[in-house]
């Protein structure tokens, strides 16, 4: 009678051990060889979990080896929030580095962890996002969100075939009202609609709360409230996987513009195929080599030549990119 | 309250009195009550935009009612046997990953694979998300019967480890595997409103629903939320039954992990995010007791119905999609309100 039971137990116990052995494996992130000149930066990111930091590593690990600097890689798994993130600042602050790469989570609130830093004569920069503050940052590298947006109004408008006098309904896909890069992305479409195609209507936005599932919900509904709808941004890479999902399955690959932003692999594969008329793409990576060069070049010498503020563009993947640039700008993890 | 009329009249069909009580039963069963609510919400959406009355919509809706009512009747076997699964939405997305992640590098089906040479491949696809489900729901059985954590605690962690996994597995980002036109067309509009993979869903619901409500091992679930104490005495092996109890759980949250690849034509982590919440919903709108021991699985079926309904018909209407949760909370907040009412009526 117990025995159907303790077989189940014994594979329940394995199970488990082995969640909790991966679980280990993922915790402690540390790259890089032991340096030179013992130079270590610390790289404290917003969200493992999320592929644009895991092809930011990857070139921030790039970088550290080149340069024969050590990397302490650090950051929550999977939330994007400053409550998570102090502490992990917090702790790696702890461990002296000479410098710290930090992608603050919350421009205010993490401006007292920055100070701190300062103070105790470590070297900060910002990527992607920044404190309130600059003063004390040696230098602030990020990609353009705003003119990523406007990229992407152009890029639909030129497969819907956009022409003066005509009139033509589009949506936006939004993970939540509040991300910042949701926001910066929305404005620089809406702006450059306004200002370039003003027969384009966007006429419906929806959230997906980081969920693919309910962006492929938003757009199946909206393709039955909107019967001509001429194109779509999904605005993040969940939304465009959604919206990629929801298209093949109705069967309107290629009459509906679809524009993704983000880089995921399976979504570049799907330009290709025709899915996505276009998708945006930031550069995660250059962004972490910048930002450690310039450290490990101002350390060593006193100075440097990368300015205070570093926009690095978007770009725009599409048909006509090479296969060379799909691959550069796909974000790939190690 | 006495009618003459009948007090003479002997017949063999049941007096016209206990005819009305029943009626009025059947009129206020949960299910009724639930299906009206249904009828109201697709009129009231209906009215406000027209385009809503529409086989596009009802497919819509089904389509999105597929995944989640499978991870609710499980939720409502483990709520009726008094416990609670938290772990379902993030199996499945571990599921979903871990199948996706299978397919492509085990099988190696890439996205340059033709659909219709994939359909082995999706089997075994389907059958790996299954067993990963499972394996989730024997170690929540193991937490709880053995280590003896509350099933509140016990699917909480395992949550969290299927979270994690699947965001390690999969590095974040989706994983594509074959998925092309003729795989992902299990949703083409020549089906409408059904697609293959719902038909599938309706057939494993309708069994479940059977056995709940049939089968005698399906009656211990009641028995042992009611009372497990009871029900132990009474000689019906708890443990034993509650190991089925969450392995089932567990085994349709994977079922509904490898719903939902299809449906993305990738497995991603963040697919079943908050989904454990929609489930809980379902079922409590469609009556079943938190308490344990009490509900119907077509009342859950319903609920769940009545959950997307309210999610399209919100789109629909152009309403901000954060009214979507209001509407459920005040349906939720109605649900209970009625069966706590309906029970000191002496009808519960």
């Amino acid at each position: 009678m117990k025995t159907p039971f303790r077989t189940v137990a014994v594979i329940g116990t394995l199970a488990a051990a082995s969640i909790a052995i991966t679980g280990c494996a993922t915790t402690t992130e540390t790259g890089g060889e032991p340096a030179a000149d013992d130079i270590s930066i610390a790289f404290v990111m917003g969200a493992e979990s999320d592929p644009f930091f895991q092809a930011m590593k990857v070139g921030a690990e790039e970088e550290a080896a080149a340069q024969g600097v050590e990397l302490i890689w650090q950051g929550d798994p999977a939330n994007y929030s400053a409550e998570t993130q102090i502490p992990i600042v917090d702790t790696v602050l702890a461990q002296q580095p000479d410098a710290l790469v930090l992608i603050p989570t919350d421009p205010v609130a993490l401006q007292a962890s920055v100070d701190k830093a300062v103070a105790a004569g470590i070297v900060v920069a910002n990527v992607d996002t920044r404190v309130e503050d600059l003063t004390d940052v040696l230098t602030f590298i990020t990609g353009d969100n705003t003119d990523g947006g406007a990229k992407a109004a152009d890029a639909l408008a030129a497969k819907i075939g956009y022409e003066e006098g005509g009139s033509y309904e589009v949506v936006v896909g939004l993970t939540s009202p509040t991300a910042t890069t949701n926001v910066g992305r929305l404005d620089g479409f809406t702006a450059q609609i306004e200002a370039e195609y003003p027969g384009i209507e966007i006429v419906d936005v929806a959230y997906s709360e980081s969920n693919p599932e309910k962006a492929a919900t938003n757009v199946n509904n909206w393709l039955t409230k909107y019967p001509g709808l001429d194109g779509i941004f999904a605005i993040d890479g969940t939304n465009a996987s959604g919206a990629a999902a929801a298209l093949e399955a109705k069967g309107l690959v290629g009459t509906i513009g679809l524009v993704g932003y983000d880089a995921y692999p399976d979504n570049v594969a799907k330009i290709e195929a025709g899915i996505f008329t276009a998708l945006i793409a930031q550069d995660p990576a250059e962004e972490a080599r910048l930002a450690i060069r310039t450290i490990v070049e101002f350390i060593r010498t006193g100075e440097t030549s990368t300015p205070k503020e570093v926009v690095i563009p978007n770009v725009t993947l599409d048909a006509n990119t090479s296969a060379a640039d799909l691959a550069k700008y796909t974000y790939v993890a190690n | 309250m006495t009618d003459s009329s009948q007090a003479i009249t002997v017949t063999p069909t049941p007096a016209p009195l206990e005819r009305r009580a029943r009626a009025i039963d059947a009129l206020t069963s949960q299910s009724s009550l639930l299906l009206g609510v249904l009828v109201i919400l697709i009129i009231v959406f209906t009215i406000l935009e027209p385009k809503f009355f529409s086989v596009a919509t009802a497919s819509n809706i089904l389509t999105d009612w597929g995944s989640i009512v499978l991870i609710a009747v499980g939720q409502a076997f483990v709520i009726i046997s008094g416990g609670i699964d938290l772990s379902v939405g993030a199996v499945i997305g571990l599921s979903g990953v871990v199948a996706a992640w299978t397919m492509a590098n085990v099988l190696g089906l890439d996205q340059s694979v033709k659909g219709q040479d994939a359909w082995g491949g999706l089997l075994v696809g389907a059958a790996v998300s299954i067993g990963v489900g499972l394996l989730v729901g024997l170690i929540n059985a193991f937490l709880i019967n053995v280590l003896k954590i509350v099933p509140f605690i016990a699917t909480l962690s395992t949550m969290g480890a299927a979270l994690g996994l699947s965001v390690v597995i999969s590095q974040g980002a989706p994983i594509g595997s074959a998925n092309d036109f003729a795989l992902i067309s299990s949703f083409s509009p020549q089906w409408n409103p059904l697609s293959p993979a719902l038909i599938v869903v309706i057939l494993v619901v309708t069994v479940l629903g059977l056995y709940l409500h049939k089968a005698r091992a399906g009656l211990y679930t009641y028995a042992i939320g009611s009372n497990a104490f009871a029900a132990r005495a009474a000689g019906i092996n708890v443990a034993r039954h509650l190991t089925w109890v969450y392995a089932l759980s567990g085994a349709l949250a994977g079922l509904a992990g490898i719903y939902v690849y299809i449906r993305l034509g990738a497995g991603s982590p963040s697919s079943g995010t908050g989904r454990e919440l929609d489930a809980i919903a379902a079922v409590v709108i469609g009556g079943v007791s938190l308490m344990g021991g009490i509900g119907r699985l077509s009342g859950v079926v319903i609920g769940a119905l009545i959950l997307f309904t309210v999610q399209s018909g919100l789109i629909m209407i152009g309403v901000e999609p954060d009214w979507k949760k209001v509407v459920v909370a005040v349906l939720i907040a109605a649900a209970v309100a009625a069966q706590v009412l309906r029970k000191s009526d002496g009808r519960g």
